[in-house]
């Protein structure tokens, strides 16, 4: 156990001097886009002036490591930064949308598995099978699919033709936050993107487990339980089935990066206010602030679910916890 | 390495491919930069598809005129009791939630805020202010100071009267050396007193008198036509809520993000930020009560406008993609309005710099382009009808002058202008010594030196590849040589920085400029503008820009000859050609009553619904 905490806390250290790396890289990259905040506004009643005297007021004229200094000396203290376009701070614009990308995550992850744990458990237990190649099928076309057309289809099916499901947004007008048709609401506006993303995201692990199986299949203690007597069943819940899930839990860590980069383009597409639009609308209105925090924070968020599956993955796999 | 190995990486290999493909296809297909801005800002080459699909009945030929459109709904059906309409703001991006006129800086935002406030002094059709709005005015016989009376009955949501003192408040608070927002111009500089309370000199802005509690008074340095169409600043903020507000915090104060106030006819009543708002009735209105009883604005991607019109998720919208128009040209359940937009494309030839510490334009005599019948043979060698017709479907045409029919009463249609004619190009070019010395079929420069004009572009939307390349290979077809910046199109923001900059390696560009509601064209080509991207000057220029905003052109007949005059001389000077006007088309959900998109009908309480659902395309 001790070797664990260890593994840990260097893992963790590991983190730090990562996490500084991003930053700069983030700040010089967000730096050196072209324009800023003012230049989409040319516009005959703005004056030119006015920008510049904002411009200077704001700090934007300053060489990059005064405003890298003031940025992280923000940073520490927990503040982002005021967002030049929306007039209000970052942490609270970003607490904002936070929210409603959490859920989405949460939708996604649950579809994931909902679809990729019984696809899975079928297509390796019956391998080579009729119904094996069809899940198959269906993991290759997923992972050809781009998810920007397939969430787009999706949409002009189920959102339009079909009419099941809100098309834009994260919940209905003017719907009174606390009541029960608010909840209602909010999960009627993801379920949509949720499976979109899902059904994409799902391949990887059902491919996964599926070879885990085969795998688990001819290993020597399954042999020893069938020869034992065990049920066929018993077999496949309890041991071969234990076994094949441990490498999934492990992979969880890394879904995070994908539904980071999934919801940039699902809440672009579903008109859906959570981080991925929030990155997109401040890369295209170049508000540096919201663009440089949010950077930072799916950096973090993918450096985090790194961690977690390599910690997950040593809990489950003493081998990998390399010295 | 075993071969097992090998076909591992290699598959890997493959599959970072496939993914760092999709990706990049991914950025492409939703970056339409600068369809979230201002309509008021340089308007990209955004949009059309050049795809002809000849099904239009109305047309045979599949194109299309802005004559035939109306700026006004025609109504269908008597109108029921109160009602209910969901407005469509068609964006890219969500409204940032500046939610006041004296804060706000995008377009999005403008939208929201017009539906529950408005401007003090209303403007009529040719965009000057009438006494028909919240307040009337009156100009002194100097025409430096104006009288400003706010009608009775004029209130604000919470019941308190609208003052002079919350007008005089406006211009204190954009003044303040405080203010974050842009809204700070030249125009406010023009009041007496406003520059010395900027600068943080003065307490008040003597200027600014408030007479009674009604009354103001502006008295202002300089006047001409456009203090009537722009010089004052017509929108009100509400003393009582925003007095106890720091300047600096204002526009990130509850009071305009999340409880915002305004006299418009329909009160704010929830707000679900950056998707959208529900506003109720103002039974108080000034003008009489609303007949809707709501009004539901949501944000909807352009990308999926077209599926919420036929499904009637939404009645109105604020903007409609021209290019998605030819394929739902007869779409059941909702009818085109459509007027000319106040913008235009133009080809500029850089021909000077930017000399920052004077904040002036200087010509340089040696550009390359300073030749003005290179730069005609250019305009000559380009069949913008063509362009109009087949990327737009006849919804853009060929432009003449760069005053706008979108200014009827001061665009000039019998001004001839440069059309399509190469052997007139060509012509041009040889007499003026723009040979082909080495027969290569590409003509060299005066001096017999290898000529390459360097072609800026801007990227976004279907058409802006194609159309570039039609242009060069018209410039080709007359033997000029013209290659685009570093061999592709720029991104919008790269491609200003870069005019902006007078950068060495541009020749010449292709923008697009929005006009504003002023005609006044001195913000774009005047001497001292910066935003004069050609670093045109001249002072002939500078004569006829200075008259047409003088006192004298007070005066419609003069100012239309002045401008006339303005006109003719960039015909003949050419420092930018004007290519492509445009139109603008709005579809409207056909239950919608009493709608118009005509300039300076404010209408919005008027407008009735003839069902109490939106109508859906069959």
């Amino acid at each position: 156990m001790i070797d664990m905490w260890k593994f840990t806390l260097r893992r963790i250290l590991i983190m730090i001097p990562q996490i500084i790396l991003l930053s700069i890289l983030i700040f010089i990259l967000a730096k050196m886009m072209p324009g800023d905040a003012l230049t989409g506004m040319i516009d005959p009643n703005v004056s030119p002036e006015r920008l510049e005297e904002l411009r200077e007021k704001l700090g934007w004229n300053d060489p990059w490591h005064i405003q890298y200094a003031d940025w992280v000396g923000g940073l520490v203290q927990g503040d982002f930064g005021q967002s030049f376009r929306f007039k209000m701070p970052v942490t609270e614009l970003i607490g904002e949308r936070i929210v409603n990308s959490f859920w989405l995550s949460v939708a996604t992850l649950i579809f994931t598995y909902l679809i990729a744990i019984p696809l899975g458990i079928l297509s390796g237990r019956y391998n080579d099978s009729l119904l094996d190649q069809t899940i198959t099928g269906y993991t290759y076309l997923g992972f050809a699919t781009p998810l920007f057309i397939f969430a787009l289809v999706m949409l002009w099916v189920f959102g339009f033709m079909l009419g099941w499901f809100p098309t834009s947004g994260s919940v209905s007008p003017g719907s009174e936050p606390g009541t029960f048709a608010y909840v209602m609401s909010k999960i009627n506006h993801l379920i949509l993107p949720a499976i979109a993303m899902a059904l994409i995201a799902t391949v990887n692990t059902v491919q996964y487990l599926r070879s885990e199986i085969i795998d688990t299949k001819q290993k020597d203690f399954i042999l020893t339980a069938r020869a034992k007597g065990a049920s066929e069943s018993r077999v496949y819940n309890r041991h071969i089935l234990r076994n094949s899930l441990l490498p999934i839990a492990a992979f969880f860590g890394y879904e995070i990066t994908f539904l980071i980069g999934g919801t940039i383009f699902v809440e672009t597409i579903y008109n859906y206010p959570g981080m991925g639009l929030l990155f997109f609308e401040s890369i295209t209105l170049r508000d540096y602030s919201v663009v440089t925090a949010v950077v930072l924070l799916f950096g973090v968020a993918a450096i985090l679910g790194a961690l977690l599956s390599d910690i997950i993955l040593s809990l489950v796999d003493p081998r990998i916890r390399i010295k | 390495m075993t071969k097992t190995s090998l076909t591992k990486w290699l598959f890997a290999l493959m599959l970072a491919m496939v993914l760092v493909l999709a990706a990049c296809s991914g950025e492409t297909g939703s970056e339409d930069p600068g369809d979230d801005e201002d309509t008021e800002e340089p308007a990209d080459n955004e949009e059309g598809t050049e795809e002809e699909e000849e099904e239009e009945p109305a047309e045979d030929d599949g194109l299309f005129s802005i004559d035939d459109f109306s700026m006004d709904k025609t109504n269908q059906g008597e109108a029921i009791d109160g009602g209910s309409i969901t407005f469509g703001l068609v964006s890219d991006t969500v409204f940032e939630g500046t939610l006041n006129f004296n804060f706000y800086s995008g377009n999005p935002d403008y939208e929201v805020i017009a539906w529950f406030d408005e401007p003090l002094l209303y403007t009529d059709e040719n965009y000057t202010y009438t006494n028909e709005g919240p307040a009337s005015y009156e100009i002194s016989d100097d025409g430096l100071t104006f009288t400003l009376t706010i009608k009775d009955g004029v209130n604000w949501h919470d019941g308190e009267p609208v003052t002079a003192e919350d007008w005089a408040f406006a211009y204190e608070v954009i003044g303040h050396p405080d203010y974050d927002g842009v809204r700070y111009t030249s125009d406010f500089a023009n009041v007496v007193g406003m520059e010395e309370y900027h600068n943080g000199e003065a307490d008040s802005i003597s200027g600014i008198e408030i007479v009674d509690e009604k009354t103001l008074k502006i008295t202002h340095h300089e006047t001409g036509p456009s203090m009537v169409t722009g010089g004052i600043w017509s929108y009100a903020l509400a003393k009582h809520i925003f007095e106890d507000i720091p300047v600096a915090d204002m526009s990130s104060s509850d009071a305009v993000r999340k409880n915002p106030i305004g006299m418009g006819p329909y009160k704010v009543d929830s707000i679900v930020p950056g998707e959208s708002v529900v506003y109720k009735k103002n039974e108080d209105y000034w003008r009489g009560e609303p007949k809707l009883d709501e009004v539901v604005l949501k944000v909807v991607a352009p990308e999926t406008v077209v599926n919420e019109l036929e499904t009637g998720g939404v009645d109105l919208v604020n903007s409609f993609p021209v290019d998605q128009f030819p394929d739902n040209a007869d779409l059941s359940n909702v009818e085109y309005l459509g007027m000319i937009d106040n913008a235009y494309t133009y080809i500029g030839f850089k021909l000077g710099h930017w000399d920052a510490d004077a904040g002036e334009v200087v010509m340089d005599p040696d550009a390359k382009m300073a030749d003005v019948n290179l730069r005609k043979a250019m305009w000559h060698a380009v069949d913008n009808d063509a362009v109009g017709n087949e990327f737009y479907n006849g919804l853009r045409w060929n432009a003449t002058t760069l005053i706008i029919p979108f200014f009827p009463d001061y665009h000039d249609e019998t001004i001839e202008t440069p059309t399509f004619d190469p052997d007139e190009a060509n012509r041009l070019l040889d007499e003026a010594g723009y040979a082909d010395v080495d027969g290569d079929g590409i003509r060299e420069d005066k001096d017999g030196e290898e000529l390459t004009i360097n072609f800026a572009s801007m990227s976004g939307g279907d058409t802006a590849e194609p159309l570039a390349q039609y242009y060069i290979q018209s410039w080709k077809n007359v033997g000029l040589n013209v290659e685009l910046v570093d061999g592709r199109l720029l991104e919008f923001n790269t491609f200003y920085d870069r005019v902006e900059a007078d950068d060495p390696g541009i020749d010449i560009y292709q923008g697009a400029w929005g006009t504003g509601t002023d005609v006044n064209p001195d913000g774009l080509y005047g001497r001292t503008a910066s935003f004069n991207y050609p670093r045109y000057a001249s002072e002939e220029n500078d004569r006829l820009l200075k008259e047409g905003n003088s006192e004298a052109a007070l005066d419609v007949e003069y100012r239309q000859d002045v401008y006339k005059e303005w006109q003719q001389l960039m015909v003949d000077e050419i420092p930018v050609f004007p290519t492509l006007y445009r139109s603008v088309l709005m579809p409207v959900n056909n239950r919608v009553l009493n709608y118009t998109i005509a300039p300076g009908e404010y209408i919005r309480h008027e407008i009735a619904v003839s069902e109490e659902e939106p109508l859906v395309a069959e």
